[in-house]
């Protein structure tokens, strides 16, 4: 009535035993391994000496003992009487490691199969996962693209508040390299471990007291139908946005964006900011940044930002 | 059966179902970010889900991009080994050096509806042979020996052959 399953495993006969028990008011599937001698299953009962049993509860292995050969015995008859014993045999070997209950590493969640038998996570647990910022929280953005050296500080101020200086609010950069690419996904869409340059020229600050931000980046490229420019996002502590906006260069000579000539690709067909679909409407310069600086020692950027927090 | 050079894809799926703490803080965590970055694409605030978004506004697209930089601390805790894959031994065996972060849907109003992956690519292996629903696999080396340490593992779902090469 139990169908046995015997092979061989480094010199050693198993013979991996189940069959459905009704205990303790549940289904449980009875496995017990019976590391046998190298004769015949038959002969098994006979001469084998220790009896290993793992009690299942779906797939929790729930308790582990070693049972004298006649007491398992006796139990397979017990359950023979009692309740009508299910026979399941795996269609596969897979013994399952009864010294640890089922530890599983960082990720634990196993890939699940369709019902059939499979393995379960054998490992030691841990390392144990920590909360970890986003990739953008950092000062220095730059990631190794070339370029001249720029120090870029945002002020945000309150527009609720007289544009008193607004402390806590997230505020996100971003803009080209100096050949005039964004930072994106490549063809395929791979990433690469090498975390490093994946998402450059792209970072978050919160402000301080002062409404401060502060960034280590570099001068920004420019792109065909666009002035230079610095995308900024400025979001509330909870994340909601309160202002999305761009900040513009001061042009014309001796200022930075002259002094930097486009990088290797000149200024023509540069679109200036009077023609830019996003600045030709400032008037005032509101969203001119101030940039001082040369080639040799980087620029400063600044900029005063108002929003409605 | 000749020996050829394959590399694995895991995609793994992570949703308000899972319940291991890595797990949990992906999800979490790109969800927040998808809530920032999406606001730049819904400035009428026009839509709730990632699904009206990538249908109106074509940029959308990018947000898979920027939402994956909320998750990039969570992959190096990892150390290069992908998770839940394991081999017919009970252990996770492949190494990954290679990703791709997916937003599957999201909805600003619901973490309940935010449905993410990420795209495991396994470093080459060597296909040796097939036993039954089992592939027998070992890392690719420079090196020709005569024993190889092999690794056999079953098929299973969300696993695939991403890329496959034939050698002499």
């Amino acid at each position: 009535m139990l169908l046995p399953l015997r092979y061989k495993l480094k010199n050693r006969n198993y013979c991996l035993m189940s069959m459905i028990c009704w205990q303790n008011q549940h289904f449980t599937l009875l496995q017990c391994l019976l590391t046998v001698s190298k004769q015949a299953f038959v002969d098994t009962f006979v001469t084998s000496k220790i009896f290993l049993c793992t009690f299942k509860t779906g797939n929790q292995i729930t308790k582990h003992i070693t049972m004298e050969r006649k007491n398992f015995i006796r139990s397979l008859m017990i359950g023979a009487i009692s309740t009508p014993v299910i026979i399941e045999a795996c269609k596969k070997s897979s013994i399952t490691d009864g010294t640890s209950s089922s530890g599983s590493g960082t990720a634990g969640t196993t890939a699940s199969t369709n019902g059939t038998c499979t393995v379960a996570p054998t490992e030691t647990e841990g390392p144990f996962p920590t909360k970890v910022p986003a990739s953008y929280v950092r000062s220095d953005i730059t990631d190794g693209r070339s370029g001249y050296k720029m120090n870029v500080k945002i002020t945000i101020g309150n527009l609720n508040n007289s544009c008193a200086a607004l402390a806590g609010a997230l505020v996100d950069i971003w803009h080209c390299d100096a050949e005039g690419n964004y930072s994106e996904y490549g063809g395929s869409g791979m990433q690469s471990t090498n975390y490093q340059s994946v998402h450059f020229l792209r970072g978050r600050q919160t402000t301080d007291a002062n409404g401060l931000v502060t960034f280590t980046s570099i001068f920004p490229g420019w792109y065909s139908g666009r002035a230079t420019h610095i995308h900024v996002h400025v979001y509330n502590a909870a994340g909601t946005s309160l202002n999305v906006t761009q900040i513009a260069f001061p042009e014309g000579s001796g200022t930075s964006l002259a002094l930097v000539n486009g990088y290797s690709k000149g200024m023509t067909g540069y679109t200036y900011n009077n023609a830019d679909n996003v600045f030709s409407d400032d008037k005032t310069g509101v969203e001119i940044a101030t940039v001082t600086g040369t080639l040799a020692a980087g620029f400063d950027l600044t900029f005063k930002l108002n929003v409605k927090a | 059966m000749p020996k050829k050079v394959i590399v694995l894809c895991y995609r793994k799926i992570i949703d308000s179902t899972n319940n291991n703490p890595w797990d949990r803080y992906v999800h979490e965590d790109s969800f927040s970010e998808f809530k920032m970055q999406a606001q730049y694409y819904n400035q009428e605030q026009r839509f709730t889900t990632f699904a009206e978004m990538l249908l109106n506004a074509p940029e959308a697209e990018k947000l898979h991009f920027l939402v994956s930089a909320a998750i990039t601390g969570y992959l190096r805790q990892l150390n290069g080994i992908i998770p839940d894959v394991l081999d017919n031994l009970g252990r996770r065996f492949l190494t990954f050096e290679n990703f791709k972060f997916e937003l599957i849907n999201s909805d600003i109003n619901s973490l309940e509806k935010h449905k993410i992956a990420i795209n495991f690519f396994s470093k080459p292996l060597i296909w040796h042979d097939t036993i039954n629903d089992q592939l027998l696999v070992s890392q690719l080396k420079g090196s020709n020996e005569e024993e190889i340490f092999t690794n056999l593992f079953q098929i299973q779902p969300f696993v695939s052959i991403h890329a496959i090469k034939n050698i002499d």
